[in-house]
């Protein structure tokens, strides 16, 4: 069964469409790529999935369920977190604080918040640095602060938008390893929007391809690297 | 770098500082005992009501960071409610700061419900333009408030348990008191808040409502949550001082100034943090005192620095107790220069540096 469906989903600010009509499904488990040129409608996608905003047509279905028109801290309770392109620590509180908040989604009690926190975090193996100030972690530490936060939340499905961005070859490495574990575990389909194409290639199972707002190819990581359309795209027609 | 968290500590207290809060607690209680200054007890008085104040927009302010600067407009709610229904009712104010604190519930979620559809200093706007029609209501609202007459009551009710009278209000020992238990009591509240979910709620929206609301948390609720017990305790705090004083008017209970004195309390002491609006209040409760009473002005004549007869000392005798105002600013400066994170902040960094560690 489709964990998520979006049917014809297109957004328009104005007169621009930031997608438009937008459709794929993901089975669960599986790990969908979303690529695309900058400006493609990739986060704005994210975006109209997570409920920040409505879609202006189209629907989008998460776990059978009609998602359009709910405010993001339903969505999250729902089962659907993503986290962020431009990272948004809680920067006056710790790791673990900012781990905690996540978890109490799921629980009013500190005691097993902060049990549920930590196993997170040992997850993304910070523990050396749990009581550290969120702020003042450098920045590949605070895409893994993202990561446990929102997997403390108990999501059946993961957004990740560009959680490699601004990483050194070892970090993403060890974030690819990471997104593959959570695979691997079986419970979390993931959504990874990702500029970095080795990296989008190693970890899919299958591949969408925004441009200018539109799906341009969807398919495995084999057919999209050799669909002709896909590289004009990225390099332009005279490729 | 070290982990140190000025603002955001889970280390429990230690046996000293809980064998050091007893001791504290236990001299304050014994203090009418020993001292029978009414101006001292007074003064004690003014610096408890502070601490509650300040405390109660800390919740709003320091942990939830939506900066209220209409927190007058609950004051003056408690302080209307409890005197309006003592003086034609004949209602005593136990009774009436109870429906004083519903009275500004009620109206905590109708600001919240505008307000809070705005961020940032959008926010502080809306939050001042609504204290001032409470303030405009209160003084048109002639048949029910009597306006910029403003109200006087002679006597307060004895306080009886059954028969029992236990005070009479006829010293300042009983509002001591009833002071005293309500700070500590907005100390302990804070402490809860602090320990428990509402505290990393109201500091995740504090430190981005976006991220806040994508972990779940509806911005709606807890926001509203966090004005609603603010209002409450700055509601308590007005029906107090009503009782106290016996006497309000729009522009005592219920003006800009209030407002922006509650802020300050904890901007001063360090917001965000449970002892914070209590070292706001002892620098800023003898500062407006001195201020008031002149003691600097006649302290710098006296001691020979300035000259009576001068151009700068004729000055400031006669406008300095008018200045506090511009004093407040110089304050206000200093601390964000200097002290962003308030004179408790800064001396916790001052420690922490000592120690070795970084802050």
């Amino acid at each position: 069964m489709a964990i998520l469906e979006i049917k014809h989903v297109s957004k328009f600010f104005g007169g621009l469409a930031a997608n438009s009509d937008v459709s794929f499904e993901m089975s669960e488990g599986m790990i969908m790529g979303l690529i695309g040129p900058n400006g493609a409608g990739k986060t704005t996608l994210f975006n109209c999935i997570t409920g920040y905003y409505p879609p202006s047509k189209g629907e989008v279905i998460f776990d059978g369920k009609k998602m359009n028109g709910l405010q993001p801290d339903t969505v999250c309770k729902l089962g659907m977190a993503r986290t962020w392109q431009k990272v948004r620590p809680l920067a006056k509180m710790t790791l673990l604080d900012n781990v905690m908040v996540g978890a109490l989604c799921r629980t009013n009690s500190l005691r097993i918040a902060r049990e549920m926190a930590i196993e997170q975090i040992k997850v993304v193996r910070m523990e050396h640095k749990i009581n550290f100030l969120a702020g003042g972690l450098p920045i590949g530490e605070r895409k893994k602060l993202e990561v446990a936060r929102v997997l403390a939340t108990q999501p059946k499905l993961l957004l990740l938008d560009e959680v490699m961005g601004g990483l050194n070859p070892a970090e993403s490495d060890e974030l690819i390893q990471l997104i593959l574990d959570i695979k691997s575990q079986g419970k979390i389909t993931q959504m990874v929007i990702e500029h970095d194409m080795k990296a989008i290639m190693r970890i899919s199972d299958r591949v969408v391809v925004l441009n200018s707002g539109e799906k341009l190819a969807e398919g495995s990581p084999q057919e999209i690297v050799n669909n002709p359309e896909v590289i004009t795209a990225y390099l332009g027609s005279e490729h | 770098m070290k982990p140190f968290n000025p603002l955001f500590s889970q280390r429990g207290a230690s046996a000293v500082q809980v064998t050091v809060g007893i001791v504290v607690i236990a001299a304050l209680f014994a203090f009418p005992q020993f001292v029978k200054s009414p101006y001292v007890l007074h003064m004690m008085i003014l610096f408890f009501l502070s601490t509650l104040m300040g405390q109660s927009w800390n919740i709003i302010g320091g942990y939830t960071g939506q900066y209220s600067v209409g927190h007058a407009a609950y004051f003056g709610t408690g302080a209307y409610t409890t005197l309006i229904l003592l003086s034609t009712k004949e209602i005593a104010p136990w009774y009436g700061m109870w429906l004083g604190i519903a009275a500004s519930i009620i109206l905590a979620l109708i600001i919240g419900s505008i307000c809070f559809r705005l961020r940032g200093p959008y926010f502080v706007l809306a939050s001042i333009a609504v204290a001032e029609i409470v303030r405009l209501t209160a003084l048109n609202l002639t048949s029910i408030t009597k306006g910029a007459e403003g109200i006087l009551v002679i006597d307060i009710p004895a306080f009886k348990i059954g028969e029992t009278v236990i005070t009479d209000f006829s010293s300042k020992v009983p509002y001591y008191y009833i002071a005293l238990v309500l700070a500590l009591v907005i100390i302990g509240v804070t402490w809860l808040v602090q320990h428990s979910k509402l505290g990393y709620y109201f500091q995740a929206i504090r430190e981005d409502q976006d991220a806040a609301h994508s972990l779940g948390i509806n911005l709606t609720i807890w926001k509203n949550s966090a004005l609603v017990i603010s209002a409450a305790f700055t509601s308590l705090a007005g029906s107090f001082y009503a009782i106290f004083v016996k006497f309000i008017d729009p522009s005592t209970v219920l003006p800009l100034d209030l407002s922006v004195q509650i802020v300050l309390i904890s901007i001063i002491g360090g917001i965000g943090t449970i002892f914070g609006p209590v070292v706001g209040s002892l620098v800023l409760v003898p500062l407006s005192e001195a201020l008031r009473s002149n003691v600097i002005a006649e302290g710098l004549i006296n001691s020979g620095l300035v000259s009576e007869t001068s151009g700068i000392g004729i000055f400031l005798k006669e406008h300095l107790a008018h200045a506090h105002v511009l004093i407040y600013g110089i304050l206000v400066v200093v601390v964000i220069l200097f002290m962003p994170e308030g004179v408790l902040g800064y001396f916790r960094k001052m420690t922490a540096k000592r120690k070795g560690g970084k802050a």
